[in-house]
């Protein structure tokens, strides 16, 4: 009897042994095929969706432990998670990254009148602060301060303006856009400071 | 500061224009426009193509106003 429980006992060892390694090679397949699927999408994750990436290493360096730990039972377990995570990453980063580059084709269109307008105006400013800063007396509504502040204000479009054409010649229209914009909405409060209708 | 894409105040569409009333002359629209009627120059200068002499402006001409 003695000898019939310890034959059953290494029996049973044998088998969790045998069931196990016949676990290990999926596991680490899953594992490899998750690190693979990860892989083709991290430079993308990174750049649009890196909280949702961090998230999804994270899962995978758990599933990573229980296989390093030989739980491969918990891993294939957790692998249709981590598969899941991964692909809804993958859904979220490549969605992110079409509407940032619709959004750059869109600010590269805008980008085109705004560097001949913005130009126009900054002409338009110069041309009429020289012609004041010449006049003994100021035309209504046009003050010393309001003079010097105006002249101010254009070198600082003026400034500005380099930084969005530098943007613009870098690729970056999105900025370089954003700046113009900024730049004519000055513009815009300069010339009335001076009694000029904006265009 | 992109001087090669600035176009001529001609062209250029933030150049403030004026319509000639009768009554006008280069020193008045100067006065109102500059507050100083000295300047009148800078509007005759800037509207060589239609003015010949700062003497004579019509009605109803567009000026620019640079």
């Amino acid at each position: 009897m003695k000898k019939q429980s310890a034959w059953l006992l290494a029996s049973l060892a044998a088998l969790v042994l045998v069931g196990c390694a016949g676990q290990k090679e999926p596991a680490e397949r899953a594992i490899a095929s998750a690190e693979s699927a990860l892989a083709t999408i991290h430079d993308t994750a990174q750049k649009y969706a890196p909280d949702q990436l961090q998230a999804v290493e994270t899962q995978l360096a758990g599933v990573k432990d229980s296989l390093s730990k030989g739980d491969y039972k918990g891993v294939l377990a957790a692998a249709p998670a981590l598969t899941t995570a991964i692909s809804g990453l993958k859904d979220t980063a490549e969605g992110k990254q079409k509407d940032a580059e619709a959004a750059a084709a869109q600010a590269k269109d805008a980008w085109g009148p705004l560097s001949t307008d913005v130009p126009n105006m900054v002409t338009a400013i110069q041309s009429r602060v020289d012609t004041l800063s010449k006049s003994h007396h100021l035309p209504a509504g046009v003050t010393k301060d309001g003079l010097a502040s105006a002249k101010s204000g254009l070198n600082a479009m003026k400034t500005a303006w380099s930084d969005a054409s530098n943007a613009a010649t870098s690729g970056d229209f999105t900025t370089a856009v954003s700046k113009a914009q900024a730049v004519k909405a000055q513009g815009a409060d300069i010339m009335k400071s001076l009694g000029m209708s904006s265009g | 500061m992109a001087d090669d894409k600035t176009p001529p105040a001609a062209t250029n569409p933030y150049t403030q224009t004026y319509l000639v009333v009768s009554g006008d002359t280069l020193s008045k629209i100067a006065q109102t426009y500059y507050g100083d009627p000295a300047l009148y120059t800078k509007i005759f200068q800037a509207n060589r193509d239609v003015l010949s002499d700062p003497n004579k402006i019509s009605p109803g001409q567009k000026l620019r106003i640079p």
